[in-house]
């Protein structure tokens, strides 16, 4: 497969992977109004369990107390209940807290997490991770691993969003939109304000750790460098790229955003010292496009165009 | 003899040392069903207190507020709502990202809105029938045209009767009106008057907030006045026009502004 092709698969994999985490920031935010800041601590409490749940057991050097070798699909199934109960017991307590209040303890509880994957070795080898995340045999199929999982990843894309949009369309996404536009007013129709926002914040994780379990398959690996406060403003800037509410500016955003970073990276260098003046140039040319394309917003008025939502 | 549908006794409210409504002894009075209540008074009378005692978005120092047998005083903003109280604002609030329709649809109790009946689909067949009886809503307040606008189209008259339809949708057991005629043009406020009439005659109770005076005075068939947080007087608009005590505080201050 030459260059320019493996370029591509990369960002179909991963622009699909990390844009279920965009359509679940899109729920979450630009539909329900809630601002969550730790939106990588459900993606990696999906990989983590994905990761525990199909590992051997201990032994040799082994910090971790549990591994129950069980087989992928229960591993998978595993990080979508993860996620969920990560967001039970972080929206409990928090989702009465509006705006920026909400911000900073939802970032607050992604850091928690952060740091005891890294203290509490029993979980995962603390800083060290867990590799060799056992993943299916992609050649039963007959196919490069590549195209399985970059299939694997656009399905869950797919049915992300068929969810969410069927969520949306139906009277409860109508109760959603009231209670984001007015609290008060919604109340004054009898709408349940603090279960709504309760609901859509645990549904809208699920697929967030989905796409953990997915992620750890592809990359064989977790560790807590992997889960920091980076993805999480990865997935708020594909957001805001591809404008809010719209579930195909969502996507379009982040394969925007993947296609980017990917195509910089697949630049062949010469000398280290070409490369490391490409990463720095890489930034800057980040940071103006950002602005072009705020200014502009082409891929928002690409998606409106397209699907008024 | 018609029975109460909604009691207010004895109900105080303070802010902090300040006695806002109630004084020492407490605010009283009933609304029986059927029954077109005006709540009148000058500005400082505790007119939005009383109003909000009532719906439920402040809660009593002391006493309580009784719908059709259930305590709004104890009962949760949302709950409050499904007990039959439909209430409109001050100032009218919309949803704006919903068309008007939206707006109204979205005003009914609807089975739909669990998760259980999104997966289902189950939703679906009631849609239609809630779509007609928003648009027969929407017809009833005069916006019929206005269906597929977006509110922020529409004007503060507009958007009043916007507020009165999303509460129709759900047929309420009582309606509560807040300054209905603020913001109305006054060649709209005899057309209003109509509508809340009509309103009435369907044995409808309402209970309306206003310090137009002659407003109320024209179609309420019970009137109740406070001042200083305190009922002043309360009966039917005759008796209310020929009370002195009414006539000294109110009239008069209305007349010198």
């Amino acid at each position: 497969m030459n260059t320019l092709a493996q370029t591509a698969l990369t960002i179909v994999m991963f622009g699909s992977l990390f844009s279920v985490l965009t359509l679940s920031l899109n729920l979450q935010y630009a539909r329900g109004g809630m601002i969550n800041f730790g939106t990588v601590a459900y993606f990696a409490a999906g990989a983590y369990a994905y990761a525990i749940v199909t590992q051997e057991p201990p032994h040799g050097l082994d910090q971790y107390l549990v591994g129950l070798d069980a087989p992928w699909w229960a591993g998978f199934i595993a990080a979508g209940i993860a996620a969920m109960a990560f967001a039970i017991l972080t929206g409990w307590p928090t989702l009465r807290l509006r705006g920026e209040y909400l911000a900073l303890t939802t970032f607050a509880f992604a850091e928690m997490l952060s740091s005891l994957l890294v203290n509490e070795r029993r979980i995962g080898n603390g800083t060290v991770g867990l590799a060799n995340v056992e993943r299916p045999d992609a050649n039963i199929l007959g196919l490069s691993e590549n195209i399985v999982y970059a299939g694997a990843a656009f399905l869950l894309m797919l049915a992300t969003a068929y969810a969410f949009s069927r969520l949306l369309a139906s009277p409860y996404g109508r109760a959603i939109d009231a209670v984001r536009d007015d609290e008060v007013a919604a109340q004054a129709i009898g709408k349940d304000i603090a279960r709504l926002r309760f609901q859509v914040f645990v549904l809208s994780s699920i697929p967030i750790g989905f796409a953990g379990a997915l992620y750890a398959m592809i990359t064989t690996l977790v560790n807590p460098n992997l889960f920091s406060a980076e993805v999480t403003f990865f997935v708020w800037i594909a957001l805001v790229l591809g404008g809010e509410r719209t579930i195909l500016g969502a996507v379009v955003g982040t394969m925007a955003l993947v296609g980017f970073q990917e195509a910089i990276r697949a630049i062949p260098f010469e000398s280290v010292r070409a490369a490391e003046i490409a990463a720095s140039a890489e930034d800057i040319v980040t940071g103006i496009l950002f602005i072009v394309i705020l200014r502009w917003q082409p891929f928002a008025a690409f998606a409106r165009r397209r699907q008024p939502a | 003899m018609t029975r109460d549908l909604l009691v207010v006794d004895k109900v105080t409210k303070r802010f902090g040392g300040l006695k806002a409504v109630g004084g020492d002894a407490g605010l009283s009075f009933s609304v029986p069903e059927g029954t077109f209540l005006g709540l009148i008074g000058p500005n400082g009378a505790g007119k939005s207190t009383t109003f909000n005692l009532i719906s439920g978005v402040l809660k009593p120092t002391s006493g309580s507020v009784i719908l059709d047998g259930k305590d709004l005083s104890t009962a949760r903003a949302s709950d409050i709502a499904s007990f039959g109280l439909g209430r409109t604002f001050q100032t009218p609030r919309a949803f704006p990202s919903l068309t008007v329709l939206e707006n109204v649809m979205v005003g009914a109790d609807n089975e739909g809105e669990t998760l259980l009946s999104v997966f289902r689909g189950s939703w679906r067949p009631r849609e239609r029938a809630l779509r007609d009886k928003a648009k027969e809503v929407l017809e009833r307040v005069g916006l019929t045209e206005r269906i597929n606008d977006v509110v922020a189209n529409l004007s503060g008259g507009e958007l009043r009767m916007l507020e009165v339809a999303r509460q129709l949708v759900r047929d309420p057991k009582i309606l509560l009106l807040d300054e209905p005629t603020a913001g109305v043009d006054p060649s709209l406020q005899a057309k209003l008057s109509r509508f809340l009439v009509d309103l009435h005659g369907e044995g409808r109770t309402l209970v309306v907030v206003e310090h137009n005076l002659h407003f109320l005075l024209q179609i309420a068939d019970s009137v109740v006045v406070l001042q200083n947080g305190e009922l002043l007087s309360n009966g039917t608009p005759g008796e209310i026009k020929s009370d002195e005590k009414v006539i000294a505080a109110y009239l008069g201050a209305d007349h010198a502004a």
